[in-house]
């Protein structure tokens, strides 16, 4: 009997406090929102907030692979910009779209792995690798084009997240099956519990046979291809491609991750979770944008929440304490 | 768990709070400007300038905020809470539309992003009038709308700049030029229209691109103060660049040497006009800018016609004008 309360007791606190806490902004937005005459709570907004996410999101889950690792990686964002302008530059030149798709996967896998090798085997520190392609990927960036935007894409390019299935944006759709593939490999393959391991105790990782290098410049080539696939979604949202796209947006997918509940120090934590951050993040832009609260108070209430979302997840090691 | 439950509805309460505050706020606005009526009757304008970090966009909203009231609607401003970003303003005009607003006045973040925002607007039958930056009619074609623009000529007030420096350097003046963002109209505006003024009066020995940006034009202007040591003239394409520009000349002790010029006629900028150490600025009109796009919404909310397009001027800034112009501004400011 003990035994089970104890268990309930656990599950309580460790894993629903995220999910209150998003309900929770849901209902108070909801609230606030109908007592100023407008809508928050409708099938339409719902699929707003989640298409508006979606770019944070994606990205999210390869920020969160990394950091799972013990790791980070900065130039997510800085792929998101290069993917825009590198397509842009491919199209332009007759490449079909496709094609320039695949190649757009390539380099950011490319660009994470040599993020992972300096990482792993080169030993130095994932923070100060990554802080330098971010600058490295975004002047690249600015070189292809002079530092201009492009516009004028097919109208194919437009449709790869604007078309509906069953009355559903199909962007929405690739956000839950990318979340299902990585939370399946996470769970039930030997490199999903490879990562953790390594995330957990390098040096035991290690010694149990791991190969731990090889995993780990793989967690980071994984985080190009999502940025990618991130770039691209945002490509096809506007049309366009501005070179300063993605500025930030590594600290924005590194806000859902912590928000998510993933430990910033490795090893633990839920991907799906960062879904959920992503998410919190997507309804308080759109909430207060609704209600029209001004733009200062919207960066003091996202600071606040990320703050608050992190205290919350650490109650129970508080208790242990 | 206790603490946990304290801390959530702490959470609750900042959040609620903060939220409740802003909308109380707003319904005393309401009921002072429209006390029997329900907010259902009222138009509704929403206002995005392309960010709200400094004076010129802030004098902009302000205009803007004077024409709703006079004219008893209600008007949202949003902006990006970073640099400007075409996805940023995207999601602002998703998110406009859904909280219901009856016409969208704007100003992109660049001449080619806005598609997307436009096709949406269309779509959900809110008419939409460009400010200050003006969009590409390819963009407005690709979107299938048709959109009045209020804003400054650009290229005629950088000719006049050029042209008052015409008259008073001599022929083949070293110039230095400070552009801002590659890409926008603009920028390449404000470049062209002063050479085409100035025409042989100035050689151009070095050109950068600093963002419009005080600490990008200070550093580029370092850079090319060390390269070209010689050079007489800085023109930027405005006036933060300008200021950056200044401190930099200022620093290599070369203010005698090198004069600076700037664009946008900010406050910071009429000062230093005023008292001599910027040669000259040009004026633009964001308060005007923004009544007249309030104005032209809320005709066009009603049905009737707007204006199509209104050069809302540029004025040449030199010692002799600069403080009537600052006293013209401080209406507007804060």
């Amino acid at each position: 009997m003990n035994s089970i309360k104890e268990k309930l007791k656990k599950f309580d606190v460790k894993s629903l406090t995220l999910y209150i806490g998003a309900v929770l902004i849901l209902i108070i937005f909801t609230v606030i929102c109908s007592i100023n005459g407008k809508d928050f709570l409708t099938t339409s907004n719902i699929q707003n907030i989640i298409s508006q996410s979606a770019v944070i999101a994606v990205i999210g889950i390869g920020a969160s692979l990394v950091i799972i690792t013990g790791g980070i990686d900065l130039s997510v964002g800085s792929v998101v910009g290069f993917v825009g302008i590198f397509a842009g530059v491919l199209v332009k030149a007759g490449v079909p779209l496709f094609a320039t798709l695949l190649i757009c996967l390539a380099v950011g896998a490319l660009v994470g792995a040599i993020n992972g090798a300096l990482v792993s085997y080169g030993k130095v520190p994932a923070f100060i690798v990554t802080l330098g392609t971010m600058q490295i990927v975004r002047g690249l960036t600015k070189v292809l084009t002079d530092g201009r935007p492009i516009a004028g894409f097919p109208e194919s390019l437009a449709k790869i997240t604007q078309t509906e299935i069953l009355g559903i944006p199909v962007v929405i759709l690739y956000v839950f099956a990318l979340y299902a593939l990585v939370m399946f490999t996470l769970k039930k393959t030997k490199f999903g519990r490879r990562i953790y391991a390594i995330g957990g105790n390098p040096n035991a990782a290690k010694l149990s046979g791991i190969k731990v290098q090889k995993i780990e410049t793989l967690t980071y080539v994984i985080a190009g291809i999502f940025s990618v696939i991130g770039g691209i979604i945002l490509l096809s949202r506007l049309s366009y491609a501005d070179p300063n796209a993605g500025s930030s947006y590594e600290l924005d997918a590194i806000a859902a991750t912590v928000i998510g509940g993933i430990a910033m120090s490795g090893g633990k934590g839920k991907i799906g979770n960062t879904l959920v951050g992503a998410l919190i993040l997507g309804m308080l832009k759109c909430g207060l944008q609704i209600l029209n609260v001004a733009v200062y108070y919207q960066t003091i209430i996202t600071g606040l929440v990320i703050i608050v979302a992190v205290y919350l997840d650490k109650a129970k090691e508080r208790k242990a304490e | 768990m206790k603490k946990l439950v304290a801390v959530l509805m702490s959470l609750t309460l900042i959040f609620g709070g903060v939220l409740a505050g802003c909308s109380k706020n707003k319904d005393k606005d309401d009921n002072a400007k429209n006390p029997s009526k329900g907010d259902d009757s009222k138009i509704v304008v929403g206002f995005i300038p392309m960010t709200l970090n400094n004076e010129f966009f802030i004098t902009m909203v302000n205009g803007a905020k004077e024409k709703a009231e006079e004219l008893g609607i209600e008007l949202k401003v949003q902006a990006g809470d970073q640099h400007a970003s075409a996805a940023d303003q995207l999601t602002i005009v998703e998110n406009m539309i859904t909280s219901g607003v009856d016409a969208i006045c704007i100003v992109p973040s660049s001449s080619e992003g806005l598609a997307a925002a436009l096709k949406k607007c269309k779509e959900a039958n809110v008419p939409v009038i460009n400010i200050d930056t003006k969009l590409e009619d390819s963009v407005l074609k690709e979107a299938g709308v048709e959109v009045p623009f209020y804003g400054t000529n650009n290229y005629e007030g950088a000719k006049a700049i050029g042209e008052y420096v015409a008259k008073n350097f001599a022929k083949g003046t070293k110039t230095a030029v400070l552009t801002g963002i590659a890409g926008q109209q603009n920028a390449a505006d404000r470049k062209n229209g002063f050479i085409k003024g100035a025409g042989d009066s100035i050689k151009i020995v070095a050109e950068q691109s600093a963002n419009w940006e005080v600490d990008q034009g200070y550093a580029a202007t370092q850079n090319i103060l060390t390269a070209n040591p010689d050079i007489e003239l800085v023109y930027c394409g405005n006036d933060g660049m300008a200021i950056g520009a200044l401190r930099a000349v200022k620093e290599a002790k070369k203010e005698k040497q090198v004069k600076v010029i700037g664009f946008d006629g900010v406050t910071e900028a009429l000062n230093l006009v005023e008292n001599g150490e910027m040669f000259a600025t040009c004026a633009q009109f964001p308060a005007e800018m923004g009544k007249l796009g309030v104005e032209n919404a809320v005709k066009l909310v009603k049905g009737e016609k707007a204006e199509k397009n209104i050069d809302t001027g540029a004025k040449l800034i030199t010692k002799d004008n600069a403080k009537e112009h600052k006293e013209y501004l401080s209406k507007y400011a804060g």
